[in-house]
């Protein structure tokens, strides 16, 4: 299409990229539904505990209570324990083992990527067959040998679930990398005397960020979804609650008690669906080829 | 000129939505090319030179944009009226067009061969082996050597001068009437682009083509055109003989685009006076159609009516016309 | 200051750089393109000297490692009294203020998250913040834009101001050199002008030295001093503005001149056109003599077998030609 220029721009219009940004993702509806929903879960598992006074491993009523009855808004499990307050506990531990893994992965793969994608030439090669090994890796059989062999506790989860899932961060961040590093103001930056750290943190990272933004927000509820197969496995920290533990541990008596397993699987995949659906609007809201100039 | 007229553009506007509402990239706009004339359409990119080379070939992005009014008369057809089938009948065999970017408008996975056979096939009703046959004599034709041999290889094998000369060859391989040529040598080197001119002179006295030339190099308008057409704003501001309009150019725009930049000449002086500037810049897309001389923001001649009455087009004498207040008083 | 001789401020001597090319199996040895073979050349202080040449004749390469972006493979450059290609680390970055680079394209050239003010303060990183600011309110005014749109993005401002942007970055740590890399080649025709006159301008109040690069020998003849014609990485032709464009001698600078159309319609239809055939070889395999000899209409037996050196003339050009008389004459006539 033709460019066509307008000389008298009025000042007040220098909006920053941030803001820019924020005005594309509002444009999106669905996005900004499943924010406030995602949101709302937030919200829940910080404030919910403190006003909900129930200890989810306390047996408060009989077992296999339905939900609404007896007082108890989503029911009971099979040792009786309430299955609203393990909800609320839960969403705890799944979005903080989901935010601590993805932001793990993040900081490992944004390292490896930067690095092979700034320096090319053996340090790419290396770091690349580096990557590619944990690519082919067979994810959860790994990190359940992690969890195994180090004992199931939240940090060894959280650790293992970054350790496997990295290689799609670091991929992104080297391929943005080695587009933006061409680029003529990556090389005015380092004729204004900008060293090689300067030039990898400061100039290109930002600029590469979009991407890896993105896949960071889809990567939370990869995360969450992980740590509810290792818990359903029976792989996680005993002492805690999470809804894959939930699952996890009602699921022989699944044709009894549909509920005790719906109930948290439901929690998972709406508040996996919010992530990537904001991860969604986050992509749009990002591309430069979408917004307008 | 006493040549017969084979396209005749009468009051085309051509409309598109942008974020300000509907604008008319082309206004108003009339011209004609008479056959086996070169025409140069001249302007700064944004003032409607492209538009109007797709409103020809009835490639206005839809839905984007819309032809809203005029007529384009070729032959005894109105292209703005003809269906789209018509109009693919045209593309390509009777009018036919060259872009500026030789490697991005061949397809890089056919060899250049098969993309001109597909051009022979689809519009002559060419067999497969007929149509290679008639692609190497094209590729000859224009100056590709061992053209036998060169007929199957791919557009990334080649210089870019060889891929515009393939472009070329696809576009007059159905011996079209007109050929469009927007800005056909920009991404060469200069004696690449001299190699160029000379091909397309040579094949247009061979095949009588005519050829509309998209350029904003004057070099180049000098070069290839009779007649030329400075176009801004999506409006048609001076139109004349490129001898009448290089030695005497009476819009201040044209006045502008022709020494706003430095020429090479064969008898360089000491001196080097400072290059005459057009101020500013295009205006925006949501100003063009204004009732006013959409150029007074940036002329230097400006006057209390251009900016209040849209200028009309005058006849200085042998198809001089310019739209411009002042080019009246100045006579 | 005008009487007395001008001194060099930039030596180059012998410069070459090459890039690897891709061997055919890991066992054969390994080939190198030579993008600038053997370029020698001085600029004088407060001059601007241009580098012409068509695509692939290695003159932005020249440019890209005169300023130390990319790695010389041998050679000499002397700023003064620095020895640029010997510099390294935090030498090499002080040293970088006192030459500065102007790049081609204004839409890549500037770092999108940066606001405007930002860009223009880039190569003054360590000094306190109100003397930046100062050199940027400074720079603002002398480019021509205007003080509020410090604080926008580069986005927001057209492609002639987006130039200016880079050159106001330029000139912020008050460089001798300039290095301007085809700066107004990516620009719209009317605009070219403003940053052509901006630049001759800034050079005339600055006493700044212009190494300008170029494939537009208009903008070359309207710039320029000195002009020396690249072809494959070499040097083929070097002289003052006046006899290059009157009297140029190489058989390819003849071409090349000949081959930019001129708007004159006097001229028209009867320019002499001297028509090169075919492409530029490829650098990777330079043929043995002359470069230029496959496609010079004059080459003779010894163009094949001999490479031409640079020689000095009396008339001062210089040209890499054996058929160019001592007495300035081209073989073309």
């Amino acid at each position: 299409m033709e460019k066509v220029v307008i000389d008298e721009k009025p000042v007040e219009a220098a909006r920053g990229p941030i803001a820019e940004v924020a005005g594309m993702f509002v444009k999106s509806h669905a996005a900004v539904v499943a924010l406030v929903v995602l949101l709302l879960i937030v919200l829940a598992a910080i404030f919910g505990p403190a006003m909900y006074q129930i200890d989810p491993f306390e047996m408060v009523w009989a077992p296999f209570s339905p939900p609404g009855e007896e007082g108890f808004l989503l029911g009971t499990d099979y040792l009786g324990r309430d299955i609203m307050a393990g909800l609320l506990y839960g969403a705890r531990v799944s979005l903080a083992i989901g935010l601590a893994a993805a932001l793990m992965s993040v900081c490992i793969g944004i390292t490896i990527g930067a690095l092979a994608g700034y320096y090319r030439g053996w340090v790419e090669e290396v770091l690349m067959r580096f990557t590619e090994f944990f690519q082919v890796l067979p994810t959860l059989l790994f990190s359940m040998v992690i969890v195994a062999l180090f004992g199931a506790s939240l940090e060894v989860v959280t650790i293992a679930i970054g350790v496997v899932s990295w290689t799609a961060v670091a991929r992104i961040t080297r391929a943005e990398f080695l587009r933006i590093r061409e680029l003529e103001y990556v090389m005015a930056s380092r004729a204004s005397g900008a060293g090689n750290f300067k030039l990898m943190v400061a100039v290109i990272l930002p600029n590469a960020f979009p991407p890896i933004i993105v896949q960071a927000a889809l990567m939370v509820g990869s995360a969450i979804l992980f740590e509810a197969g290792l818990s359903f496995l029976g792989l996680s920290d005993p002492n805690v609650v999470s809804w894959g533990q939930i699952i996890g541990s009602n699921r022989p008596y699944i044709l009894d008690a549909s509920y005790t397993v719906t109930i948290p699987g439901v929690a998972i995949f709406v508040t996996v669906l919010a992530i990537s659906l904001v991860g969604d609007g986050l992509n749009d809201a990002l591309n430069p080829k979408l917004r307008q100039r | 000129m006493a040549t017969q007229t084979i396209l005749e553009v009468r009051d085309l506007t051509v409309e598109l939505a942008t974020r300000d509402g509907i604008s008319p990239v082309i206004d108003g706009l009339s011209f004609e090319v008479g056959a086996g004339e070169t025409l140069a359409l001249v302007g700064e990119s944004g003032c409607g030179k492209s538009m109007t080379a797709l409103a020809v070939m009835g490639l206005v992005p839809h839905p984007i944009g819309r032809i809203a009014g005029g007529e384009i008369r070729f032959g005894s057809e109105d292209l703005v009226a003809v269906g789209e089938d018509r109009l693919r009948d045209i593309r390509g065999n009777d009018i036919s067009m060259i872009f500026q970017e030789p490697m991005t408008s061949l397809n890089p996975v056919y060899s250049v061969g098969e993309q001109i056979a597909e051009v022979l096939r689809r519009h002559q009703g060419l067999n497969h082996k007929q149509a290679r046959q008639h692609a190497v004599e094209l590729l000859h034709a224009v100056g590709i050597p061992d053209a036998a041999a060169r007929v199957s290889t791919y557009p990334h094998q080649m210089s870019g001068g060889q891929r515009q000369r393939v472009m070329i060859a696809m576009a007059l391989a159905c011996k079209p009437k007109i050929l469009i040529a927007d800005e056909p040598t920009t991404a060469l080197d200069v004696t690449v682009q001299a190699q160029i001119f000379d091909l397309l002179r040579v094949l247009q006295r061979e095949t009588g083509t005519a050829i509309v030339l998209i350029t904003h190099d004057m070099g180049a308008v000098c070069e290839l055109a009779e007649r030329m057409m400075v176009m801004y704003a999506g409006r048609k501001v001076e139109e004349g003989t490129v001898d009448d309009v290089i030695a005497n150019p009476r819009h201040p725009y044209t006045q502008g685009l022709i020494s706003c930049v430095p020429h090479v000449t064969d008898d360089p002086s000491a001196e080097r006076a400072p290059l005459v500037e057009i101020s500013g810049i295009v205006p925006a897309l949501r100003d063009f159609g204004a009732d006013q001389c959409l150029f007074a923001a940036r002329c230097r001649q400006v006057v209390a009516r251009c900016a209040a009455e849209r200028p009309v087009s005058n006849d200085f004498g042998s198809g001089h016309r310019v739209a411009c207040w002042q080019a009246e008083v100045a006579s | 200051m005008s009487d007395q001789p001008a001194a060099n401020l930039l030596t180059v001597k012998d410069l070459k750089v090459r890039f690897p090319l891709k061997s055919s199996s890991i066992f054969a040895p390994k080939r190198y393109l030579y993008a600038v073979d053997g370029v020698s050349f001085s600029v004088t202080q407060g001059q601007a000297l241009a580098i012409v040449g068509e695509s692939g004749s290695g003159k932005t390469t020249t440019a890209l490692a005169i300023a130390r972006l990319i790695k010389a493979y041998a050679g000499q450059v002397q700023l003064q009294e620095l020895d640029l290609l010997d510099l390294a680390g935090d030498d090499l970055r002080q040293a970088r203020r006192r030459f500065q680079f102007i790049f081609q394209d204004p839409y890549s050239s500037l770092n999108p998250r940066l606001r405007a003010a930002d860009i223009v303060a880039e190569p003054l990183a360590a000094m306190a913040a109100d003397a930046k600011q100062a050199i940027v309110d400074e720079l603002f005014q002398a480019v021509g834009l205007r003080p509020e749109q410090q604080r926008l993005f580069p986005h927001q401002f057209s492609g002639g101001q987006r130039q200016r942007l880079g050159i106001a970055r330029a000139m912020a740590p008050k460089p001798q050199l300039i290095i301007c890399d085809e700066p107004v080649s990516a620009l719209d025709v009317a605009v070219q002008a403003q940053v052509l006159n901006l630049l001759r301008e800034l050079q005339r109040q600055r006493g700044l030295t212009y190494l300008f690069i170029s494939h537009d020998l208009g903008v070359v003849q309207h710039m320029c001093d000195q002009i020396a014609v690249m072809y494959l990485g070499q040097i083929v032709e070097f002289a003052d503005r006046i006899s290059l464009f009157k009297n140029p001698l190489h058989p390819y600078t003849r071409a090349l001149l000949s081959a930019v159309p001129r708007v004159d319609p006097a001229m028209r239809g009867k320019s002499q056109r001297i028509l090169l055939q075919g492409d530029p070889p490829d650098p990777a395999n330079p043929p043995s003599g002359c470069r230029f000899v496959a496609r010079c209409p004059v080459a003779e037996a010894r163009c094949h077998s001999q490479p031409p050196a640079l020689r000095r003339l009396a008339s001062g050009q210089q040209v890499a030609c054996h058929l160019v008389s001592d007495d300035a004459v081209s073989p073309l006539g």
